[in-house]
């Protein structure tokens, strides 16, 4: 199998607002899947939609091979842990546990248990009054311990502090090494998830803007700098995908595949962090355009 | 699922036993000394007229003993309050706060259907609830039994006068509070899964099912079988405020009157009755002899329209009916709404 997750023109409304519009992709198996995206790109809406929490309204979306949340099967191999990690406030962490137990078949007890300890969460501690690191320790272990195929997480480390934030996807790392799972985690942060994501896509209004393994676009992106001068007169086989001009100097952030022989350029590279707002401010930028021509087809 | 289902509910389920315990060993305590008095009243061994007077004395008596007024209130008012309160703390709070705490993205992801996860929950709280309303009405009816007997003897004061097919005591007594408790669970649930909310959706929860409490009453159930009518010499009748009201129909007893009223010899309703027969009144009410004799000389009559009391039964079952009827579609809409996936 190749895609975990396979999408073609996925779209979802709420109401009369579209969140989620023509979202058309495939993201590989075997990899720590970063999706990273600004807020409102319809990021949440995608993993719901993958673990079926929400049907689509438009298109088709296959996780798996199989319909997202149809049956126990598919719902036994997709583990998902929800922005915030939301747990039971009353029930404790113990209980957490014999829940699971009780609801998956594929249960891993001893990993579970294991976890807690590991983690030192006291185990008749009730989930209302833990941290909120603990708490998202907790929910991964409901997550991990049922043995998925593949582990959604959605914003897993939004509302951690820092220290919580690195123990925390230290911890995920060491499961997912442990288990060989495939893993998706959003974030509209690039930082965490250059730490531990092999894998990038980046998603502006829903739509898959760059995506590809992070060796792999870190080495076709580079970073120009030269004297001013017009994008338009750089030779073929570059896309531009940013430009900022001083009145001496342009920079530009472009793609290729080949080294810009050009001595008028200086090369460097590029980290991941601007890579992703590159596309991000593109993908504005487009928009701003599109806006613009309306209004002038309007008047 | 049913070890979920239980560990989030055995708080709720346990307050509940607890307090019908305690309504049980109050009426344990009581029960045995009501009913000794009805075995020591003149009711036992009457035959024919007296015993209306007997059950008057007993009745009477009872009132004016601590505590049987109070318990026989409080019994009812429980019985009545018990679906509102299952479908206001048990059923609202069953999705909508699954959805407000956002639990719901662990509890459908585990590897059980959130068909399953509603069937399992809707059935052990929703029997759950069933169960307590009909317990609590039961050990009650049981408590009543003497009171029961002696009204339907002809027995009445102004705090024991209903008979069993009176509003209150017929939607206490039998299976209709099986039918209540089921209809005020599932519209909890439903009105939480549309809300999304969990107080706001326990205030509109009572609303609704306060009004459909006060509508089967006065709107429903005297249609559900087309009510008898007869037409007979004015016996026994209270006048009130002059208009004349039927309280027994003759070779009925025991039947519930909707409605009744004096038509004249031509068989047209009359409103007003002549003054000469009704005596010496006061403010319209009755005083000193029947005004019957004088009236039926005047060739008036009056017109009854009933449910005989065979129909207690029959009357019991459409209504329990209804409302089961109600709580299945209810419970129907639930499945239907998550299974649209659009929480």
């Amino acid at each position: 199998m190749s895609a975990v997750i396979e999408t073609g023109g996925l779209g979802k409304r709420y109401r009369r607002k579209w969140a989620l519009t023509d979202c058309t992709l495939s993201v590989p198996a075997g990899h720590v899947v970063g999706l990273v995206g600004p807020n409102g790109a319809g990021k949440t809406t995608l993993l719901s939609l993958a673990v079926g929490l929400l049907a689509p309204d438009a298109g088709t979306i296959e996780v798996l091979g199989g319909v997202p949340g149809a049956g126990r099967a598919q719902l036994a191999r997709v583990g998902f842990l929800a922005q915030d990690a939301p747990v039971y406030a009353g029930l404790s962490v113990a209980d957490h546990l014999k829940l699971g137990a009780r609801l998956n078949l594929g249960w891993d007890a001893g990993l579970a248990r294991g976890r807690v300890d590991r983690l030192d969460l006291d185990p008749g501690q009730k989930a209302g009054t833990l941290s909120g690191g603990q708490r998202a320790q907790l929910a991964l272990t409901l997550a991990v311990a049922k043995r998925p195929e593949l582990l959604v997480l959605d914003e897993p480390v939004a509302s951690l502090d820092p220290l919580a934030r690195r123990e925390f996807l230290a911890d995920l790392m060491e499961a997912v090494a442990e288990q060989e799972l495939s893993v998706v985690l959003s974030s509209h942060l690039v930082g965490d998830l250059e730490r531990v994501c092999d894998y990038l896509i980046v998603l502006v209004g829903s739509r898959v803007r760059v995506a590809g393994p992070v060796e792999e676009l870190l080495a076709a992106h580079h970073l120009l700098s030269g004297p001013r001068r017009d994008p338009a007169t750089l030779p073929d086989g570059l896309e531009v995908i940013s430009a900022s001009h001083t009145d001496v100097q342009t920079t530009l952030l472009v793609r290729t595949s080949d080294p810009v022989m050009d001595p008028a350029w200086t090369m460097s590279e590029v980290g991941l962090e601007d890579l992703v707002l590159a596309y991000m401010s593109q993908a504005a930028g487009r928009r701003r355009r599109d806006n613009r021509h309306h209004l002038e087809v309007r008047k | 699922m049913i070890w979920l289902t239980w560990r989030q509910f055995r708080v709720q389920a346990l307050t509940a036993a607890a307090a019908l315990a305690a309504f049980a060993i109050l009426l344990a305590a009581t029960g045995p000394h009501l009913a000794s008095l009805y075995a020591a009243s003149a009711i036992t061994g009457c035959h024919g007229g007296t015993c209306g007077t007997a059950a008057i004395t007993f009745l009477s008596q009872l009132q004016a003993t601590s505590p049987y007024p109070i318990v026989y209130l409080l019994g009812i008012a429980l019985i009545l309050i018990a679906p509102a309160i299952t479908g206001i703390f048990w059923g609202a709070p069953l999705i909508a706060r699954e959805l407000e705490t956002r639990t719901f993205t662990l509890a459908w992801n585990q590897s059980i259907t959130r068909t399953r996860w509603l069937v399992v929950k809707l059935t052990l709280t929703g029997l759950a609830a069933m169960a307590v309303t009909e317990a609590l009405s039961l050990i009650y009816a049981w408590w009543a039994d003497p009171i029961g007997k002696a009204i339907d003897l002809g027995g009445s004061t102004s705090l024991f006068s209903g008979g069993r097919f009176s509003s209150l005591i017929f939607a206490t007594h039998g299976i209709t509070p099986l039918g209540y408790a089921a209809f005020a669970f599932t519209l909890g649930t439903t009105i939480g899964a549309l809300i999304r909310r969990t107080v706001p959706a326990m205030a509109v929860t009572l609303a609704i099912f306060a009004a459909a409490q006060i509508a089967m009453p006065l709107g429903v159930r005297p249609h559900l079988i087309p009510p008898d009518h007869t037409v007979a010499t004015i016996e026994s009748v209270d006048l009130d405020f002059g208009n004349l009201t039927a309280t027994v129909v003759p070779r009925q007893p025991g039947a519930w009157i909707l409605s009744s009223g004096a038509i004249n010899a031509a068989g047209q309703t009359v409103g007003t009755l002549p003054a000469a027969c009704l005596g010496a009144t006061t403010l319209g009410l009755k005083v000193g002899s029947s005004p019957g004799p004088c009236l039926e000389s005047h060739g008036f009559r009056e017109a009854i329209t009933y449910e005989p009391a065979s129909r207690y039964w029959p009357l019991q079952w459409i209504e329990t009916g209804i409302l089961l009827a109600l709580a299945v579609t209810l419970a129907g809409f639930c499945f239907w709404r998550l299974g649209r996936r659009r929480i």
